[in-house]
């Protein structure tokens, strides 16, 4: 939290499309600079999978990791696998922050509470 | 007795009791290896693991291998796995209150990162998961969804455990009501509750 405030970012999904494999990266990156991202296409069990053991390869004392919370309509089943397969976009997003910034997301079905720390 | 020997060895030569790697998984302090004990104890008569209040005692996959369960006539053989707990984050500060020094915390939290990384690699290894959460905690967790997420997707088998329901503010139901697609076990490892219904679905899904 710089002293303008908190720093929020709504990627759209073409942009995470163009990083390709690169896509963790370039998350952690942004993350790693106190942003909070908002991913307009939610990532899947397997990114999220991903996302956690990319973040725990850099923790160190000044940066302890993430926060991390999906909404997805659809379940990961066959439903939304034939939606990526045809080229479509399950609807969605996921939200990402530092969790130095961050005191807790709370998940609901349906909606995500973001709860910041105060200085 | 040396035939009986002789028979056993010959039914492990020709894979008869071919071993599950059962693996524990769930968030820090959820009680993985307090069931991993519970379970290793009364059918090998070993415990898998230390046990601790402070989070992320389990830092590397602790490994029982060859036990054998033996229930309503069927008999199983694991490998049980006994992960480090899975997090988004592992802060040392959080260790500090429990009387570890500065430099120890740093330490316990950089192990506690490479068994993370290791628990996870685990995920598509194992033949069937134990996942277990706390019955105290709010279970809609992103770290308990990503982990049935990925052991769907690899369509391997889970039975869920909601643990600790000796203590007071424990709701089960709650786990129940987040993910009804799963078979749930509701038991108390540190009291033994319940433990015989997590035998019989254990080996009524796994041989």
């Amino acid at each position: 939290m710089s002293a303008k405030g908190i720093h929020i970012e709504f990627v759209a999904s073409e942009v995470l499309d163009k990083q390709g494999e690169n896509k963790t990266d370039y998350i952690l990156e942004n993350v790693k600079a106190d942003t909070i991202l908002v991913l307009e296409e939610p990532l899947t069990p397997e990114e999220e999978k991903e996302l956690i053991k990319e973040t725990m390869k850099l923790v160190d004392p000044k940066f302890p990791g993430i926060e991390v919370s999906t909404l997805s309509s659809e379940a990961e089943g066959l439903r939304s696998a034939l939606i990526r397969i045809l080229g479509g976009k399950p609807r969605g997003l996921t939200v990402i922050g530092p969790s130095k910034l961050i005191r807790q997301i709370k998940k609901n079905p349906n909606s995500i509470d973001l709860f910041t720390k105060t200085r | 007795m040396p035939f009986r020997k002789f028979l056993s060895w010959l039914q492990h030569f020709f894979n008869g009791h071919k071993a599950v790697s059962l693996g524990f998984y769930g968030s820090p302090n959820a009680g993985k290896t307090t069931i991993a004990n519970r379970l290793s104890i009364d059918w090998m008569g070993e415990p898998v693991g230390i046990v601790s209040e402070i989070p992320h005692e389990t830092r590397v996959v602790q490994k029982k291998e060859r036990v054998q369960m033996k229930v309503n006539g069927k008999t199983l053989t694991m490998n049980l796995l006994d992960m480090p707990g899975i997090a988004t984050k592992v802060d040392y500060r959080e260790f500090l209150p429990y009387g570890l020094s500065t430099k120890e915390a740093q330490k316990r939290a950089k192990e506690a990162t490479r068994g993370i990384i290791e628990a996870i690699k685990w995920l598509e290894n194992v033949d069937a998961a134990l996942v277990v959460m706390d019955a105290t905690e709010d279970p809609y967790t992103q770290v308990n969804i990503t982990i049935l997420g990925n052991l769907e997707a690899k369509k391997i088998p889970v039975i869920l455990i909601a643990n600790k329901i000796d203590l007071p503010n424990a709701k089960p139901e709650r786990i129940r009501e987040a993910f009804p697609q799963y078979s749930l076990v509701e038991v108390s490892a540190l009291k033994g509750t319940n433990v015989e219904k997590l035998y019989t679905e254990i080996t009524k899904r796994l041989t």
